[in-house]
């Protein structure tokens, strides 16, 4: 397959505020994408598969004239892999081929049938990648969300070497992370999940398809005996603008048998005491809260009938 | 004093090739061109639709290397080298698709602006799906918006398609359907 | 017996009417594919944006909107942006060479705002550049200097909802000097009696939300420059003789310099209308100043922010009764938000007046309503017009009524509805000749529904998933009323070959009418459907037929068709007698056979017949004109005779709430209308398939927000919902036939009344589910949720 090299990207020299024309570099490999970061800084852009990045761009909300695109990559780049103990997927895996891998027929990884089918519309899930949904850092992302309820990894790449930075810690703001200007986020990975345990992943909006949910939550949950051995709860916010862990839920709920009693008290009495919520045009404050309590209880019933029944 | 200096060398033509609907075209686009624009006014397919330009209502579908993508979220540059099916060659001349067939059959159509993007949908559904149930078509048609409301002819037609394809009718004469 | 002052075609319409009384029909009500099927399907139909592929030196045209939503306008500087490479113009106010106004009904509106801005959408400038990156980068060279001004987005602001005075506040319209727009009235017997007799009353306050049409296809033109300072203009419109007057007022030229063409239509449902007329404005302007082909195309955004909405309504309602639950008495204050243009506004609250108190038997009225300026977007046109808002509020109280009476809502409402010899609130007294079939619309909706077991049953569930069942019935005036000179005209050409050409300035934009107008001259004249060639509407060439609008296009371009055809058919039957020598009247047409009834071994063929018409100097094209029966309305007390006919229907929808986060989903809709005879079937199916899925988002998800700036915040499809093919629910059609006589072989309007009752129906069912009485549309789980907490349901 032809390659097209825009070299020699110039610079526009001009008083315009915004500049809906822009460059694209497309890159021969991993390295070549990673020295044109190195060289070009924040001026150069990556963008996997644009589904945000145009529409924020259309809307005059992010500004860029050059464009690093990544979909060259994605013969390296897109897989979903179990490797020494690890599940690694491809950052620029789209969630279309997420689905295809048919790794929910594990019922470990249930939460990813959830997290898949119901995210955005079946042609954007063609296009829409793993890493952009981490990297876009939006309290609205299924995927990153379920992700944190495995407590995934994110491999970043430079030219000067590979990191990993827990997922958990990988936000920073809304649409803000640790990524470096000169890195590329290449890959998720998080620890096989015991066989005792499975995910889900619930949102709800006034749409049933196609939406971007009031609150989306997802949960992880290892059961020994109806005991909870371990659990990670996540939200689409807990508080700040990007999906975070429930700890103090997850805390309280460790050690316990998941009866309808601890359930109701986790979702009723300890997750809203670590839980802000904002008011604003979708939603108030407070339906989102009641509506995390609700949807916290059946994203857990539902993870532990799939531990129990496995469907 | 303006400081605006530009030229196409900054914005360069890149020439990129696609296979569309089954032939070869070389077409210069610049970088910043989207694949809709391309497809619409400088190869005329003006069957792939824009309803908004953000990849919400479905009009733009088309199918790219056997995925169904909004051609208003794919930069042109990014088509090169990809093999593109549109509406304009789902069927030979003279001659509608068991999908076409099926969605007049059930008289769906009314404005008819979604239905490249539905019927590009329910191909790429029947073509790895050929007996879908009607939840497995609503779940591949969840992102095409039809402000008309034909939704639940959609569900027949595409059902109605499916028997079709599976008796070994994929194709159907225009006069057929014209009478 | 006709008195002389009839008109020869109402005569023509009523004597096809009664001549095809208890015929069996070939086309009309049948299963008959459309004309245009193959060409959508093969995606060859070519909309307004596709032409662009033509035009290969177009410029493009940018609207540069304000930042504000109510600020003066102070000064504006464009000559910066002017000079970016790739502009050729930058138009303002004051380069418009006619008259700066594009509004539809008063001219309150610039097109380009000139002194002040009144809603975010407002155009201060236009870009005229080489492609439409180029326009995008130049706005921000644009320097408009604005003294922001106080921004009123509640229409309480405006007017007081109990006393309905204006209150002091900052003038949106300050050259008008009152930001009411209009008050109109309905007063009937007497009130105080009725309120003293009464037994029970039940009175709310009800609120329905800004509705975007959200048509697939956005905002298009292009203008080509003619000769003459003139310009062609492909539009995508509902109106085009009405962008055509608009387009030849702001370029200053008569209208016979004007042309508008209109293609295929992705969608309209009342919003292609005064938009329309901007858009081809914004493109004529841009192709007479540059000389060059010029396109005008929104984004989805600029639509949303940038075209009228379904007027929101907040209303006062109070009803009164007698124990047996005869209905004695309606009040009602009512106040709509027209936003910042009056659009429609003048007719929309007009018809919400007009159907106030639904279709019943109402002893006693008052009813207010006044339309007041905002600074939101303003409103205008949307299937309905005004009547599936007071409907919400009339049945909401219909079921609170009957809940109070302890009675079945159904049989509330039978005691009460409009039957033959019945007078509306209007002192419109209904005969057989309206065609009445609501009850037997309501009985067959009911018993279809299974209602009276399932309104039991539902109440008795426990846990959290409800089931609700309700109804709702309506009425809806058909035609435009007295909001205008109701007319319409086709023309029929039967060229040399056989073959037919159609001819009508009504649009096609989905909804099929076209189709049934066809459906209606093939049965008239006798020749298949396929004989037909229906042309695109285009001011040159097809006739002025009026707006498509107001459920209007079967009914009055129906009649108008009956009219060509019958003469046409006349003609065509004495050349065949004169062929085969038996009388004209027993000519029989079935193209391509034509034969003598008595004697069908006389015959001939259809091209024959052409022929010889051809030969023998008889034409074969013919207008037909239609204007409806005047339509009476006094001002002051809102008696009359509003509308020539109603179209009626009821509607049972069965629902289940999710009673721990307030998720409601539509089961089932039973839709029975009365829509007198059904002519296009399919047509007709699929109005009340999209009619009611549309309705359901305004039940249940869609309204428009603005911020307390006037900022539209959800202005695009991932943020403002409609209805996915995940929404849409089983739907039943039933169909009544009570046939207007007056109407094309009796046939009365469908297109806005699919629309009408479906939401309310939707709401009765969920106030069913939880238990309690809802006020407040749309329905999204946030307000149920929050009401059950109130009541303490959860």
């Amino acid at each position: 397959m032809a390659l097209i090299n825009i070299l020699k990207i110039s610079t526009v020299y001009s008083r315009v505020s915004l500049t809906f024309r822009f460059n694209v570099y497309i890159p021969k490999d991993l390295n070549d994408a990673l020295r044109a970061l190195k060289v070009e800084g924040e001026g150069l852009l990556p963008i996997a598969g644009g589904t945000d990045l145009l529409v924020l761009y259309r809307q005059g909300l992010v500004k860029f004239n050059k464009l690093l695109d990544l979909w060259p990559l994605r013969n390296s780049l897109s897989y979903v892999r179990f490797e020494g103990g690890y599940v690694k997927i491809g950052a620029l895996t789209t969630v279309s081929e997420l689905l295809d891998s048919r790794i929910y027929m594990d019922k470990r990884f249930l939460g990813f049938k959830d997290a898949c089918s119901g995210f955005a519309s079946p042609f954007i899930r063609s296009i829409a990648t793993v890493g952009g949904n981490v990297g876009a850092a939006h309290p609205l992302s299924d995927i990153a969300i379920l992700l944190l309820a495995y407590d995934a990894n994110v491999k970043l790449a430079s030219l000067d070497g590979e990191r990993l930075v827990p997922l958990r810690e990988f936000f920073i703001d809304k649409r803000k992370t640790l990524r470096k200007p000169d890195e590329l986020i290449v890959e998720l990975s998080f620890k096989e999940p015991p066989t005792n345990s499975s995910t889900s992943l619930i949102k709800l909006d006034r749409r049933v398809g196609h939406s971007m949910g009031y609150v989306i939550v997802s949960t992880y949950l290892e059961l020994i005996d109806d005991i909870v051995k371990d659990v990670r709860i996540v939200f689409d916010s807990m508080g700040k603008p990007y999906p975070e862990r429930a700890y103090k839920t997850e805390e309280y709920l460790r050690g316990k048998t998941l009866s309808e009693d601890v359930v109701k008290e986790a979702s009723e009495s300890i997750l809203p005491n670590e839980m802000r919520r904002i008011t604003d045009y979708r939603s108030s404050a407070e339906y989102r809260v009641e509506l995390s309590k609700v949807l916290l209880k059946r994203a857990l019933f539902k993870t532990k009938e799939r531990i129990l029944g496995g469907a | 004093m303006l400081e605006v200096r530009r030229s196409d060398v900054e914005y360069p033509d890149v020439e990129i090739v696609m296979k569309i609907n089954g032939e070869l075209k070389k077409v210069k686009v610049k970088p910043y061109e989207r694949l809709i624009d391309v497809l619409r006014n400088k190869l005329g397919l003006t069957s792939v639709k824009e309803g908004c330009g953000r990849g919400e209502c479905g009009a733009c579908v088309v199918i790219m290397d056997n995925r169904p993508v909004p051609s208003c979220l794919v930069l042109a540059v990014r088509a090169n080298g990809k093999s593109i099916l549109t509406l304009e060659g789902l069927a030979p001349e003279g001659k509608i698709h068991a999908i076409q067939k099926a969605l007049i059959d059930v008289h769906a159509l009314q404005c008819g602006f979604c239905f490249p993007g539905v019927i590009m949908m329910s191909k790429h559904l029947l073509d790895n799906n050929p007996d879908p149930s009607e939840e497995e078509i609503r779940e591949a048609l969840d992102g095409n918006l039809c402000r008309c409301g034909s939704y639940l002819r959609f569900v027949k037609a595409v059902k109605l398609a499916s028997k079709y394809l599976r008796e070994g009718k994929t194709y159907f004469d225009e006069s057929e359907v014209l009478r | 017996m006709y008195m002389s002052s009839v008109p020869e075609y109402i005569k023509i319409v009523e004597e096809v009417f009664d001549k095809f009384k208890g015929r069996e029909f070939l086309y009309i009500g049948k299963d008959v594919r459309r004309w245009d099927a193959v060409e959508k399907i093969k995606g060859k139909s070519l909309y307004t944006a596709d032409f662009l592929k033509f035009y290969k030196n177009a410029v493009f045209v940018h609207s540069v909107r304000t930042k504000y939503a109510h600020a003066l306008i102070k000064s504006i500087d464009v000559s910066e942006a002017s000079k970016y490479p790739g502009v050729l113009k930058v138009i303002t106010a004051k380069d418009i060479p006619g008259i700066n106004d594009v509004g539809y009904v008063i001219p309150d509106q610039p097109l380009i705002a000139d002194r002040k801005v009144r809603y975010i959408g407002d155009i201060v400038a236009l870009i005229v550049a080489e492609d439409q990156m180029i326009a995008r980068e130049a706005e921000s060279l644009i320097h408009v200097e604005y003294e922001p001004l106080e921004v009123i987005t509640d229409p309480l602001q405006v007017v007081d909802l109990m006393t309905l005075k204006e209150k002091p506040h900052t003038l949106i319209h300050d050259e008008r000097g009152s930001d009411v727009l209009v008050h109109y009235k309905v007063r009937r017997g007497d009130m105080e009696k009725a309120l003293r007799e009464a037994d029970v009353k039940v009175e709310g306050v009800y609120k329905t939300p800004f509705q975007e049409h959200a048509y697939l296809e956005p905002e298009a033109a292009i203008a080509i420059p003619e000769a003459e300072g003139g310009v062609t203009v492909i539009s995508s419109t509902q109106c085009p003789f009405d962008v055509r007057k608009a387009v030849a007022k702001v370029l200053g030229v008569p209208l016979n310099r004007v042309r508008i063409v209109v293609p295929a239509v992705g969608g309209g449902f009342g919003g292609k209308e005064d938009v329309a007329n901007e858009v081809a404005a914004k493109a004529a302007l841009a192709a007479v100043l540059t000389g060059r082909p010029a396109v005008s195309i929104h984004t989805r955004e600029e639509s949303i922010i940038g075209h009228s909405k379904r007027h929101p309504m907040i209303a006062w309602y109070r009803h009164a009764a007698k124990k047996d639950g005869t209905l004695l008495a309606v009040e009602a204050n009512i106040v709509m938000d027209t936003g910042s243009y009056a659009s429609l506004g003048p007719f929309v609250p007009w018809r919400a007046t007009v159907h106030a108190t639904g279709p019943y038997k109402v002893g006693a009225a008052r009813i207010d309503t006044k339309a007041v300026y905002t600074n939101n977007v303003y409103a205008g046109a949307f299937r309905g017009f005004g009547n599936p808002q007071v409907i919400f509020a009339v049945e909401r109280q219909m079921d609170l009524l009957a809940e109070e009476l302890g009675m079945d809502p159904v049989e509330l409402r039978l005691k009460n509805i409009l039957r033959v010899g019945d007078e509306t609130v209007h002192g419109q007294k209904l005969t057989e000749e309206h065609g009445v079939g609501l009850e037997e619309a309501l009985l067959k909706a009911v018993e279809a529904s299974n209602w009276s077991s399932k309104r039991m049953e539902y109440r008795k569930a426990v846990g959290p998933l409800r089931k609700g069942i309700g109804v709702a019935i309506f009425y809806h005036g058909n035609s435009i009323g007295v909001e205008g000179a109701d007319y319409s005209s086709v023309t029929l050409i039967i060229n040399r070959d056989g073959s037919i050409s159609f001819r009508t300035g009504l649009t096609e934009f989905g909804q099929g009418s076209t189709w049934g107008l066809v459906l209606i001259a093939a049965e008239i004249l006798g020749v298949p459907p396929s004989y037909f060639k229906v042309e695109n509407p285009d001011t040159s060439a097809t006739p002025d037929a009026g707006p498509t609008v107001a459920s209007r296009a079967t009914v009055m371009g129906g009649a108008a068709t009956v009219i060509a055809a019958h003469k046409l058919r006349k003609r065509l039957n004495e050349v065949a007698s004169h062929i085969l020598g038996c009388d004209p009247e027993d000519i029989v047409i079935k193209a391509p056979e034509v034969y003598c009834g008595s004697d069908p071994n006389r015959r001939t063929v259809w091209q024959d017949v052409v022929e010889q018409s051809f030969w023998l100097g008889i034409p074969l094209q013919e207008f037909g004109y239609y204007r409806a029966p005047r339509a009476v309305w006094d001002e002051e007390t809102g008696q009359g005779a509003p509308y020539i006919t109603y179209t009626f229907g009821a509607i049972v929808a069965e629902v289940t709430v999710d009673m721990e986060t307030g998720l409601t989903k539509v089961d089932r809709i039973y839709t029975a209308y009365d829509i007198g005879r059904v002519i296009n079937k399919v047509g007709a199916e699929l109005n009340a398939e999209g009619g009611a899925i549309q309705a359901l988002g305004y039940g249940l998800m869609e309204e428009l927000i603005h911020d307390k700036d006037g900022r539209v915040m959800n202005p695009n499809l991932s943020t403002y919902y409609v209805p996915t093919i995940k929404d849409a629910p089983e739907i039943i059609p039933i169909w009544v036939e009570a046939h207007y006589r007056k109407g094309p072989l009796g046939a009365k309007g469908f297109g806005e009344p699919s629309f009408n009752a479906v939401a309310t129906a939707i709401a009765n069912a969920v106030s069913h589910a939880i238990g309690l009485p809802v006020y407040e549309l749309p329905l999204t789980p946030e307000r149920i949720y929050m009401m059950l907490k109130k009541a303490g349901k959860i």
